[in-house]
């Protein structure tokens, strides 16, 4: 019998508001505990929550991104539940009236076929304290954190649309790409900016039956969210083989052991409409202003790249995937480089000289202006690209110009005729043997001969040049 | 005088300038004065002292009155243990006193007195700094012995605070030129209101009308068939909202924690078995069993709310506002020691709080036959002014002839 899984994600994205939901605490979960704190946040008797429109915006703007329609109302509802991590006694959040319904995201599957991906609702919601579990002595304590109390979250809802692993870790790869653009969050599954839950069902190949799910949490990358899915998928089918029935249940995911462990049952509260925090009204208009605030999105900024600047796709995909690589992208073509160059440079040099030194794009030494430099003397045959990935390197740690550089290091490549015949005449008069294999017809010795040029010139001598004179000279 | 306050301001009472010059008004224990305790009738809240002013009572200070204390209250606010507030202002301590209304306590605490209870328009106080309990229905009440002292606080206190969010953005009356608008003319009576009370309060009832008739107003017979329903609705919603209200009394930050418990859990569930009192704790566990098990109730309470809300502006399509009793013989508020009896006390005023409706309850008395010791008027939305002049009005006319 031939089974298929049944999967629907559950995404926690915290927004990266300048202050938490409901007060004007500094949204900084991470500062000492319980610094970013007042009595709204505290959850302090007479304390009256007050909607921070920041946190609406940059919601809506996630939902645009992730083509979901904002709701004309939407409203807060009180999460009812008792743990230590809400003091409160209830989460607000928007349980009956999401700020969004009905969007989607499309991706490329295993085989390569282009796949839509719906996204049910998406609410907000304020994220729950932080309890750090500590030995003072030999005692057991809990303490809690309140600093991450009240921040700002948006949760994303799918339909049950996903088949497979390979699809669910697309469709976040695809989301993060598209939140981190207009952004509203650094998405990170890895620093917890992004939680993903994953909800498991299998049936038969050809059935339209809905299966008892299973919920799979504690995943913290991309890789985990896949590995925890497949897991599952297989722990499902074995267990139906062998007839055992699949319980409604949560199960945590253990890294370490690479298998999925059921965890204690976990309560589900009622969510009751909270009179405190007024229905959520917006208008068209502020829709569209909203839509107004999104950047050029990937799938848009590709094709324009492939058409204004004749890219591959490949390459078009990679520099638009990412927001702030594509406008420096954009920024170094604007000074004169070929696009093509610019993109190819960005691709194999640029960003392998940031990871190495683990800088980031925005505000690292070498600006568009100054990376443009040295493509600008690299397409006018000023040096070669030997030089080029050499000042390239040097101007990360120097604030000197590409020029001054160029010219104080010796970059330049020597392309006079006189220079070079000479250096070729040397060459060819100490190497007898690979002349005559070039003339017998053996390719390879042209390679040899060149390079060999370009070491006696400490290789700054032109080297499409230097295969001219030597071509010209062996024939 | 010892009973009425939980806590009298020590220092030496200030009073600035501003509309309220020369006046004191004492609070209840559940509205935050910074530095004083803010108890609110229950263990759930001991030793908990507000960190800063609630914006009613910063707006009031700010207008040159002075707050003398906080009188002693029922646990939570819910219902009334005894008259404290009204014996703050009766025997002088305070001119006016602020009372928290869920139920109607202002008004009947006003009405057993002899003095003017009042209701405002849901949204006109500020919440923020009041330690609430059902915050679609609560609001600041006032009891003072004239309209014009209630209008006074009123100017003061009412008007838009950017801390309590569930306040709309509207026009606030003007409490000190009149209610600007043609005065109260025609007054609806409901019939079914007045089948609920006995034949001697029933006469009484119906003697007021003739007052008011005598008056120059227009009484005017209405029936609303669902009057029965408001006091089931004000429960299931009510207990409701008090039941998440009250998640946060844990024992855990403030308030009293049980000596014996085991484990974290345990010092959750006896601090909250032991915290709560007779009638506030089944009122929460109601609440908690509508949440948890029979949610579809609770929803259909909130359709049947606005359908009563409908039909109570229908009513005042008709008539310029309502008339109702107040008080009930044999239903004393201050004896109601159950979530029944509360019901039973309050099933004339609690119609105001779940509507947001403004109401003033007041004696009448024409130095006739009309006597009553608390009558009270609804009006629509917003027309506070005008009701607090009627009261006004025929509160002049009992001084003058008695
Ligand atoms: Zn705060």
């Amino acid at each position: 019998m031939q089974h298929e899984a049944i999967i629907g994600l559950e995404i926690h994205v915290e927004l990266n508001c300048l202050t938490k939901m409901f007060c004007d605490c500094p949204n900084r979960p991470g500062d000492e505990p319980n610094r970013n704190t007042c009595p709204v946040c505290l959850w302090l008797p007479g304390a009256l929550p007050r909607f921070s429109r920041e946190a609406l915006e940059k919601a809506a703007v996630a939902c645009l991104a992730l083509n979901c329609e904002i709701q004309k109302r939407s409203a807060f509802d009180q999460k009812v539940y008792y743990y230590p991590d809400l003091p409160k006694g209830y989460q607000l959040s928007q349980a009956h009236y999401p700020l969004a319904r009905g969007g989607w995201l499309d991706v490329v599957d295993e085989k390569g076929a282009p796949k839509r991906l719906r996204i049910r609702h998406i609410h907000i919601e304020e994220d729950v304290a932080k309890l750090v579990h500590e030995l003072e002595g030999r005692t057991p304590v809990s303490l809690v954190d309140f600093n991450r109390a009240g921040a700002p979250l948006v949760e994303i809802v799918t339909e049950p649309d996903i088949r497979s692993p390979y699809e669910a870790m697309e469709f976040i790869r695809n989301l993060r790409t598209q939140i981190r653009y207009v952004g509203s969050s650094e998405c990170s599954m890895e620093t917890g900016t992004m939680r993903v839950d994953a909800n498991i069902s299998i049936r038969e190949q050809g059935s339209t039956a809905m299966n008892t799910k299973v919920e799979v949490k504690n995943m913290n990358s991309i890789r985990h969210l896949g590995d925890a899915i497949a897991y599952e998928i297989e722990r499902q089918k074995a267990s139906l083989q062998s007839g055992e029935a699949i319980v409604l249940h949560t199960r945590l995911w253990d890294p370490e052991k690479g298998v999925t462990l059921p965890m204690r049952g976990k309560f589900e509260g009622p969510c009751v409409p909270d009179p405190s925090v007024p229905e959520i009204v917006v208008s068209e208009e502020w829709i569209g202003r909203m839509r107004g605030l999104l950047p050029e999105m990937p799938a848009l900024k590709t094709a324009r790249f492939q058409r204004d600047y004749e890219l591959p796709r490949e390459l078009a995909v990679s520099l638009a995937g990412d927001r702030e690589l594509s406008d420096y992208f954009e920024a170094v073509t604007r000074k004169s480089v070929a696009p093509r160059t610019a993109a190819h440079w960005l691709m194999t040099q640029y960003l392998p000289s940031l990871k190495e030194r683990q800088l980031p794009i925005a505000g690292n030494p070498v600006t568009p202006d100054r990376f443009a430099g040295v493509l600008l003397r690299l397409e006018k045959d000023e040096i070669n690209a030997n030089a080029a990935r050499e000042v390239l390197s040097r101007l990360f740690e120097s604030d000197e110009t590409p020029d001054a550089i160029i010219e104080q290091g010796g970059y330049r490549q020597v392309s006079d005729a006189s220079s070079l015949e000479t250096l070729v005449e040397q060459v060819l008069g100490s190497h007898p043997a690979a002349i005559n294999d070039y003339r017998s017809g053996q390719g390879k010795a042209l390679g040899f001969l060149i390079g060999q040029v370009m070491q006696a010139s400490s290789g700054k001598a032109n080297p499409r040049r230097v295969r001219e004179i030597l071509v010209s000279k062996l024939t | 005088m010892s009973g009425i306050f939980a806590y009298r301001d020590g220092g030496s009472v200030v009073s600035g300038e501003g509309l309220l010059k020369g006046s004191s008004i004492s609070v209840q224990a559940n509205m935050s004065v910074a530095g004083w305790p803010t108890e609110a009738g229950s263990l759930a809240l001991k030793g908990f002292k507000a960190i800063e002013d609630a914006t009613v009572v910063k707006s009031l200070r700010d207008q040159g009155a002075s707050i003398v204390g906080s009188t002693r209250m029922s646990e939570l606010g819910l219902g009334l243990c005894g008259d404290e507030a009204a014996r703050a202002v009766a025997e002088g301590f305070s001119a006016i006193a602020l009372v928290t209304e869920h139920l109607g306590e202002a008004r009947l605490s006003a009405a057993k007195a002899g003095l003017i209870g009042y209701k405002p328009s849901y949204g006109l106080v500020s919440r923020h700094g009041l330690l609430g309990l059902i915050p679609s229905m609560e609001t600041i009440g006032i009891l003072a012995r004239s309209a014009a002292d209630i209008a006074t606080v009123m100017a003061a206190a009412s008007g838009r605070d950017e801390r309590d969010f569930s306040m709309p953005v509207e026009e606030v009356p003007d409490f000190l030129n009149g209610s600007g608008q043609p005065g109260i003319r025609t007054l609806g009576w409901i019939r079914e209101s007045a089948a609920c009370l006995e034949t001697d309060d029933r006469k009484a009832f119906q003697r007021c009308l003739e007052g008011f008739a005598k008056a120059g107003l227009t009484p005017v017979e209405k029936s609303m068939k669902e009057f029965d329903l408001f006091r089931t609705v004000h429960q299931i919603i009510g207990s409701v909202e008090a039941s998440s209200s009250a998640g946060k009394y844990d024992g855990v930050r403030f308030g009293y924690r049980t000596p014996s418990a085991k484990n974290w859990n345990e010092m959750y569930l006896k601090t909250r078995g032991e915290i709560f009192g007779p009638v506030i704790k089944p009122f929460l566990f109601q609440g908690a069993y509508y949440q948890f098990m029979e949610y579809d109730v609770f929803e259909k309470a909130c359709r049947l709310r606005s359908h009563l809300m409908r039909e109570v502006q229908r009513l005042l399509g008709e008539v310029d506002a309502l008339v109702m009793p107040a008080v009930r013989r044999g239903f004393d508020p201050f004896e109601a020691a159950s979530v029944p009896a509360l019901y039973d006390a309050f099933l004339f005023t609690l119609p105001a709080n779940l509507t947001g409706l403004p109401a003033v309850c007041f004696p009448f008395d024409d130095g006739g036959q009309a006597r009553c010791p608390g009558v009270q008027i609804i009006g629509s939305r917003l027309s506070d002014a005008g009701l607090l002049a009627l009261a006004g009005e025929r509160m002049q006319t009992t001084t003058k002839e008695s």
